[in-house]
């Protein structure tokens, strides 16, 4: 009976210090935990929308580049991210996430578009599982840079905004080139790209345009 | 009781006689899943390192006080904790690796070779020998990573550390960037040095 209070006491007291220690440490790190990430999807925005910002820049930089150039507003409860000028009175672009189910897991990115929501300006991929080297090279530029000046306008039915082609020349004004040995990762890429294009332009942007 | 390890005996056990994944074929689960990326690698070694040091130490200096038949509870306990520690130190200093490593990080709790050394040495041995035994096991562990990330990731993206050391026209080989090609280069290496440094009766039997 001692001997099992004894080990009831000594587990108590054992997990009692460690979370003890393992909480100390969270709460001391949160708060640089939490601004990582924003930084991280801020310099996501500001690349997308054509704002340049060193890569190797500090968090300091990117916060200050981001609230001088960018304002985020909310639009039928999602966020719309709009970009402004130099001088911060023009507008220069707006961005706004675009996401879904990749080939492994949930793909995260962030579409930009011209003031006037008729063309793409940028794309960038930040948080994705695909598989180094074949479906995570969505996130190189060759790929991404596809995208820029492919112009957008709300489909009808099955269509779509824009494919994803295996590489090769002949193609068509909305034909990209797909990624070669990860055709799961294009096809997902394509297919939830194109439909929250779509879902932008019509719900996002008609309330934009009303003001 | 047998005569204590000197620490040099204590490190050479770990890098070679009894090396993790040499010998023991422990950790292969991690092994084969950050040996992609040279960078990845590293970072999963220092972690590894911490926290097989940290544990056996901890697990070594309580050991006199641990009911036996709870030590396995506490040991989890004690190397969740400093598995935690790990995960979050990389989250806030290291974002961009900690992206990278994903869920392997949190996953070093399940690596055999933490609390095999807990179970193996720490519960008999005194704290330093046992804080030795984890340091050179998980170099044994980290120096055999190493040698297959060098491998891989020049055959796999063409560069080493990010940089480029492949020719420009090299086709990269897709199967070394995936866990096949880490099966393929540490099973040719662990026949290799096997072949070439028999240990066991068995393997000097084979005429080597």
């Amino acid at each position: 009976m001692k001997k099992r209070l004894y080990s009831i006491v000594f587990m108590f007291v054992l997990t009692f210090v460690f979370a003890a220690v393992v909480s100390a440490v969270k709460v001391h790190n949160e708060e640089r935990i939490q601004i990582n990430q924003q930084v991280k999807l801020q310099r996501v925005i500001l690349k997308v929308l054509g704002v340049p910002v060193d890569e190797k820049a500090p968090n300091r930089v990117v916060i200050q580049a981001f609230e001088r150039r960018v304002k985020a507003i909310e639009v039928k409860q999602q966020t719309l991210y709009v970009g402004y000028g130099e001088g911060g009175k023009q507008i220069t672009g707006y961005a706004f996430p675009v996401g879904g189910a990749g080939f492994w897991g949930p793909v995260y990115g962030m579409v930009s578009v011209d003031p006037e929501a008729s063309r793409i300006m940028g794309i960038a991929f930040y948080r994705h599982s695909e598989t180094p080297g074949l479906g995570a090279r969505i996130t190189e530029t060759w790929f991404t840079q596809q995208f820029a000046g492919l112009p957008i306008f709300p489909v009808e039915g099955d269509k779509k905004i824009f494919f994803l082609k295996p590489a090769g020349p002949g193609k068509g004004p909305n034909e990209l080139d797909a990624i070669t040995g990860a055709t799961g990762t294009s096809r997902a890429v394509e297919a939830f790209v194109n439909r929250d294009l779509d879902r932008f332009l019509r719900e996002m942007w008609k309330q934009v345009k009303k003001g | 009781m047998p005569k204590p390890l000197s620490s040099s005996q204590i490190f050479l056990q770990g890098l070679w006689n009894d090396n993790p994944v040499l010998r023991q074929i422990l950790g292969i689960c991690s092994t084969l899943a950050v040996t992609n990326l040279l960078v990845n690698t590293l970072v999963m070694n220092a972690g590894l390192i911490f926290t097989v040091g940290m544990s056996s130490l901890t697990v070594s200096i309580l050991r006199n006080y641990t009911p036996m038949k709870i030590r396995m509870m506490a040991q989890t306990l004690i190397i969740a904790s400093y598995v935690i520690i790990v995960d979050i130190a990389i989250a806030a200093y290291l974002p961009d690796i900690s992206e990278a490593l994903g869920p392997y990080v949190g996953l070093i709790i399940t690596n055999c070779i933490v609390m095999g050394r807990c179970e193996a040495f720490a519960m008999k041995n005194r704290p330093w020998a046992s804080f030795l035994d984890g340091l050179a096991m998980s170099l044994g562990y980290g120096a055999v990573l190493l040698i297959i990330a060098v491998i891989r990731e020049p055959l796999g993206f063409g560069t080493l550390l990010g940089y480029r050391v492949m020719p420009e026209g090299f086709t990269p080989w897709t199967i070394m960037i995936m866990a096949p090609g880490a099966f393929f280069t540490l099973g040719l290496f662990v026949w290799f040095l096997r072949a070439k440094f028999p240990q066991t009766a068995e393997e000097k039997k084979q005429g080597h």
